[in-house]
């Protein structure tokens, strides 16, 4: 797991190669095996965007995330961030997000906050609705890739401020 | 009566050099800004004007995001759509398939390749549904016949050599689906090469084993190699590998701008010597250093220094304070990269290598995009300044599609003798 974190993130950090990443994007992999009954979903995001959408300020270390001094306010304010931009239906149903875990990776300016939230999805998953116009708050042209991965089958999407919701049947 | 008729041939030589001095002269110095307009929008519909870099197939993923229809670049961050290609009298575009690395396993590899035919035929359902204005093109002279018909023409890329996986018979599977070139590593290793700006550094020394015999692939079938994101080692391991001449879908020049996606000095005059192409790229951040914006700095920090704790605001509060950073960064912009800047790399592209080895490549819809070439419909502002420059039409052609059409010809002709030889 930590392997493929580290490959995304590299991605993420750098779509253009840009130091400042001037190209505004976010990745996130939406995968559910069948056999396991389980919904993953990695949110890839950069830190320099996470601190300036929570306390207007992207350089800020005060929410010190993945860090021994990481407030306890910190995943809170994240979470509530998330869910104001981003959601997943499954079967018309709204999934509770909790974050299972968090990472951090890249450098500078690349650095990236990675998201991960697991969910138990005991039926069989007939539709699947995503919202994320994560950061369109910040910037008019943020681009959201999605990946979704059913069992054997992938499909890539991208949502942004205009298209922020996408419904897929299965 | 001989002498007779050459003196006067001498004197007819003369006035009409004269004529020409004084048309030259007009132009480089009487001519008024108009005027200049005027001449360089006439060469620029006259050429061929293709560029070799769009990551508009991440657009065309985007539920509902119609290409037949104009889309405002300020609203949308769209930078390409069918409408804004004809207004640019941009003739030519490659789309690229992108698909972001992942994890180098079976597994990976099968989903990578999943997602990036899914790309591909989203680039296909386009053309076709927009037959009457643009048309698939798979041949260098496809752009020329399709022009002809009044069509813009749509070649296909793949950046990140990713969905090959290690299955060689893939690049022929991409090949069929009118892949013409391939962008061998992207911002992250892979298995087939090292890229620039892989936080790990060199994974390979440049272009791995597999990555040698895709190159050799890609070669037989035709497909151009294309070492834009790559490490240094991985440009020159190319030059070394290739049959064919390589191609640099999206670079520019490094003694301009200091950053490892752009391309040294020595390299272009390699390039020059391999008979390639470097395409300049509308990056701003490849294009000029960033200056410093000390009021901006200070204003900023002069807001943040008033705000009330996050704790205690409310989401209208936060809304509304978001609003008043965006006044800010209005009110203080950042100088942007402009298309100045973009002629400034083909002037030292051109010193260094000459004329033969330059091209454009906006990487639209990827990060590119600056002030006077902000999207499709824009792309004649380089035509102006290159004309402002003192460029010719000749020149031009090359810039704008010539010098890659050569290339692209001279991949096919090696493709060729590379079958011929092989069934011999």
């Amino acid at each position: 797991m930590t392997i493929r974190w580290l490959i995304i993130l590299l991605t993420l950090a750098s779509f253009n190669n840009l130091d400042a990443h001037p190209l505004r994007l976010s990745l996130c992999e939406i995968e559910y095996t069948s056999s396991t009954k389980l919904i993953s979903i990695h949110l890839k995001l950069f830190l320099t965007d996470v601190n300036e959408a929570l306390l207007f300020n992207p350089k800020s270390d005060e929410l010190a995330f993945c860090q021994p001094n990481e407030p306890i306010k910190a995943n809170e304010l994240l979470l509530n961030y998330i869910n104001r931009f981003f959601y997943i239906k499954a079967n018309g149903k709204r999934i509770s997000l909790k974050i299972k875990q968090k990472r951090l990776n890249g450098d500078g300016e690349n650095t990236a906050l990675l998201v991960y939230f697991e969910l138990s999805q005991p039926v069989i998953l007939e539709s699947l609705e995503i919202k994320n116009n994560i950061f369109t708050d910040l910037f008019f042209d943020q681009n959201n890739i999605v990946y979704i991965h059913l069992d054997d089958e992938s499909k890539s999407i991208m949502l942004n401020k205009k298209t922020a919701i996408h419904k897929l049947e299965f | 009566m001989k002498h007779q008729f050459q003196l006067v041939f001498v004197l007819c030589f003369f006035l009409l050099n004269s004529c020409k001095e004084n048309r030259t002269s007009k132009n480089s110095k009487l001519e008024t800004e108009e005027e200049l307009i005027e001449r360089a929008l006439k060469i620029h519909k006259k050429v061929l004007t293709l560029d070799t870099h769009a990551d508009t197939p991440i657009r065309m993923i985007e539920p509902g995001f119609d290409m037949s229809k104009r889309h405002d670049p300020n609203e949308t961050g769209s930078k390409v759509d069918y409408p804004r290609m004809k207004e640019g009298d941009l003739d030519a575009i490659f789309f690229a398939a992108f698909v972001a690395q992942d994890i180098r396993n079976d597994k990976g590899n099968s989903r990578a390749k999943s997602l990036c035919i899914q790309m591909i035929d989203s680039i296909l359902v386009s053309i076709e549904r927009n037959s009457d204005n643009v048309g698939l093109a798979i041949n260098p002279q496809d752009a020329y016949s399709l022009e002809k018909e009044g069509k813009r023409a749509i070649y296909i890329g793949i950046e990140n050599g990713y969905p090959i996986g290690e299955d060689l018979s893939n690049v022929e599977t991409y090949f069929n689906k009118g892949v013409r070139y391939i962008t061998l590593v992207h911002s992250s290793n892979n298995d087939l090469a090292d890229s620039s700006t892989d936080p790990k550094g060199s994974e390979h020394g440049g272009i791995s084993k597999l990555g040698s015999k895709v190159v050799s692939e890609m070669n037989r079938l035709g497909i151009m190699v294309d070492v834009s994101h790559g490490s240094d080692s991985v440009f020159y391991d190319a030059i070394k590998l290739s049959k064919a001449p390589i191609i640099a879908t999206h670079s520019n020049a490094r003694a301009v701008t200091n950053h490892k996606r752009n391309m040294t000095d020595e390299m272009l005059r390699l390039m020059a010597s391999n008979g390639g192409v470097v395409q300049l790229t509308m990056l701003a951040n490849y294009l000029r250093e960033v200056p410093p914006n000390i009021e901006l700095d200070s204003a900023i920090a002069a807001h943040r220094f008033k705000m009330k704790d996050i704790d205690k605001m409310t989401d209208e509060e936060k809304v509304f304070l978001r609003k008043e950073f965006q006044e800010i960064n209005e009110k203080y912009p950042t100088p942007p990269a402009t298309v100045k800047h973009v002629v400034d790399h083909i002037d030292h592209i051109i010193k260094i290598a000459g004329i033969n080895h330059v091209g454009i490549g906006c990487d639209f819809d990827g990060g590119g995009g600056i002030e006077g070439v902000f999207d499709a419909s824009e792309v004649m502002n380089i035509t102006i300044e290159l004309v402002r420059r003192g460029y010719n039409e000749e020149q031009i052609a090359k810039i704008w599609g010539g010098n890659l059409i050569r290339v692209f010809k001279e991949v096919q002709a090696i493709s060729e003798r590379i079958k011929s030889d092989s069934s011999a």
